[in-house]
């Protein structure tokens, strides 16, 4: 029984890692971009939806909406003029200029709100529980899930059905093709960045109710997001969705064994992975 | 037979004026080194081991990244792994520390072989991952190890036979072969038979396979190097440290501060990493005591200089005039 309970308190940490690696999954199919500073901006936005909900005195469902589309706005000027001049087949440039980008953030960070560990009061969401059999599991974790399948599905569909989508996978597949048949792969790119970011800001109000947030945090949370989208196979969505469930169900059962062994459990699951598929499981299915 | 003659009035030289300058100069800078403990104090001799260390680490990132072309952010696995090697030797085996800083170095090797087989096939992006989870995988697993100290670290208190002098004199000492290992090797490797397969794969893998390069052997030599190299710079920090934990030696910021030097520096050329160095060095020297504002800088800087900059401080300053300190190819020059 104990491990069928770490088993679905791995999948239900799995929701939370799938947040993180659908907009790093998205932006690495599409530009190739290696976004070493996704964990630092996932914080960012906490202390952001953190500072909202004080000020405005709102719970956590309208902060996010208010975050959410500020987000967006960032990623798109982010990539409008900071990280379309780092696009390119090396990804060098991409990976140290993020790297830049996350040590300023996170000092900005902690120049702004110190290394004080803060959270979102989510007026009893995060504490209550629904008993499923003999099983407890938290409502927050199950919101938190319930989110990453829609999210993972509305981007999904986003991409196969829009006109913004065709747009975007036409650049993805030849820049220069695309540029020809009327995409501005600029603006293309900049709208994919702002969605990755979009959804790293819903994300960003999960994480900040599930646990503290501090300012030096964010690398943490980007290995994971990481492993989830190479074990997936970089580009695809479904794939990041599946290593994500896969770390957190290692990680829930690594703990359980010794509590000191979770976050390596995940570190081995995913060296396995890329000892025997280092194409990622899912990898060359739907984008 | 009048080519012949005319073809005496020729030279082919790879020696430059600048070149000999600077090696004069880095021969000085070593004996000087070596000397130390005759006349300097304890508080320059801690900045000139940490200043060669940092040197070091980067001059290995530099050769990895810059030349072989696999980017890796987990290099702290190999500074870990070596400097906890070192004080398992020496506090459960009584070997003497100083023999024990070269002995250490075979945990690194033991560690960069298989993590090569594993990492080898993946590709940028992939292969940076990989390392950075492998140093993760070493901090978790020592972390949990009671016969290392876990968590809280170790102390080296075999150094206690040896006086305040005599340690200082040890580590200048291994300071001073770290450099000549690593930079002089570095320097040394490019002007040696593998040198221009290098360079060549530096400037393209694919072309350089195709004319006969065995890349695959090479990255491998290069990686093994690398991690012996940046095994022995934790070795030496450690030794003047004199204690280490998990969360020190497996510290994802000395990766940091290497791709920081190097690309600041210039990436792919063996005068850039000085130069970032000694930026590096004399940045935080004079403003870290503003704390978040100079990381914010510092963090600013590297954004700037990957997209704007590519080829770091070098690029626009000795490189663009035409110096060539650490010059590895020939000219063909008229001689008088």
């Amino acid at each position: 029984m104990q491990w069928l309970d770490a088993t679905i308190q791995g999948i239900l940490l799995g929701g939370m890692y799938a947040q993180y690696a659908l907009g790093m999954s998205l932006m690495f199919g599409v530009m190739r971009i290696v976004n070493t500073a996704h964990g630092d901006l996932l914080i960012l936005l906490s202390f952001v939806a953190i500072s909202v909900s004080a000020s405005l005195q709102i719970g956590p469902y309208s902060t996010m909406l208010a975050v959410v589309p500020l987000a967006a706005a960032g990623g798109y000027l982010l990539q409008r003029f900071v990280l379309n001049r780092a696009v390119g087949n090396d990804p060098l440039p991409s990976l140290i200029a993020t790297f830049g980008l996350s040590i300023t953030i996170q000092n900005a960070l902690l120049a702004v709100f110190t290394a004080d560990p803060r959270s979102l009061p989510g007026n009893g969401l995060e504490y209550d529980s629904i008993s499923l059999g003999p099983l407890f599991v938290g409502v927050l974790p199950v919101h938190i899930f319930v989110a990453a399948v829609l999210l993972t599905g509305a981007v999904h569909l986003l991409l196969r059905r829009t006109s913004f989508g065709r747009a975007l996978r036409a650049a993805a597949a030849d820049t220069d093709a695309a540029s020809i048949t009327g995409v501005n792969p600029r603006h293309v790119y900049a709208g994919a960045t702002a969605l990755a970011v979009g959804v790293l800001g819903v994300a960003a109000v999960f994480q900040a109710l599930r646990v503290t947030v501090s300012p030096a945090d964010g690398p943490g949370q980007l290995i994971y997001a990481f492993e989830a989208v190479i074990i997936g196979g970089m580009g695809s969505l479904w794939g990041a969705f599946l290593g994500a469930m896969l770390l957190g169900v290692a990680q829930a059962i690594g703990g359980r064994i010794d509590p000191g062994w979770g976050a390596l459990a995940g570190h081995l699951v995913f060296l396995v992975v890329l000892a025997v598929r280092p194409q990622g499981l899912l990898s060359g299915g739907a984008r | 037979m009048n080519r012949a003659v005319e073809v005496r009035h020729h030279l082919v030289s790879r020696q430059t004026n600048g070149g000999r300058l600077a090696l004069s100069l880095a021969g000085a800078a070593l004996l000087l080194m070596v000397s130390m403990p005759w006349w300097a104090d304890a508080g320059l001799t801690r900045s000139v081991v940490e200043f060669s260390c940092y040197l070091a680490l980067a001059a290995m990132w530099n050769l990895l990244a810059g030349y072989a072309g696999m980017v890796s952010i987990g290099q702290q696995a190999f500074l870990g792994v070596a400097a906890y090697g070192l004080f398992a030797l020496a506090g459960h085996f009584d070997v003497d520390p100083f023999l024990a800083a070269g002995l250490c170095l075979v945990v690194p090797v033991l560690l960069a072989v298989p993590t090569y087989l594993l990492l080898r096939r993946l590709e940028g992006p992939y292969f940076a991952i990989g390392t950075w989870v492998i140093a993760e995988v070493c901090r978790l697993v020592i972390s949990n190890t009671e016969w290392l100290g876990s968590s809280s670290g170790m102390t080296l208190r075999a150094m206690q036979q040896y006086s305040l002098e005599q340690r200082q004199m040890g580590v200048v000492w291994m300071a001073a072969i770290m450099l000549l290992l690593t930079v002089g090797g570095s320097y040394w490797l490019l002007r040696s038979r593998f040198g221009l397969a290098l360079t060549a794969m530096r400037d393209n893998a694919v072309s350089a396979t195709s004319q006969g390069v065995d890349v695959e052997r090479l990255r491998f030599l290069v990686f093994l190097a690398a991690a012996i190299g940046t095994g022995l710079v934790g070795a030496v920090y450690y030794l003047s440290a004199l204690r280490l934990s998990p969360n020190a030696g497996f510290d994802p910021n000395w990766i940091a501060i290497a791709i920081f030097i190097v690309m600041v520096g210039g990436i792919g050329t063996l005068e850039g990493p000085l130069l970032g160095a000694v930026v590096y060095f004399t940045a935080d020297r004079l403003f870290s005591d503003y704390g978040v504002t100079y990381m914010i800088a510092l963090g600013l800087l590297t954004l700037v200089v990957a997209l704007y900059a590519r080829g770091g401080l070098w690029s626009i300053t000795g490189g663009r005039l035409g110096w060539h300190w650490f010059p590895t190819r020939w000219w063909l020059r008229s001689g008088r």
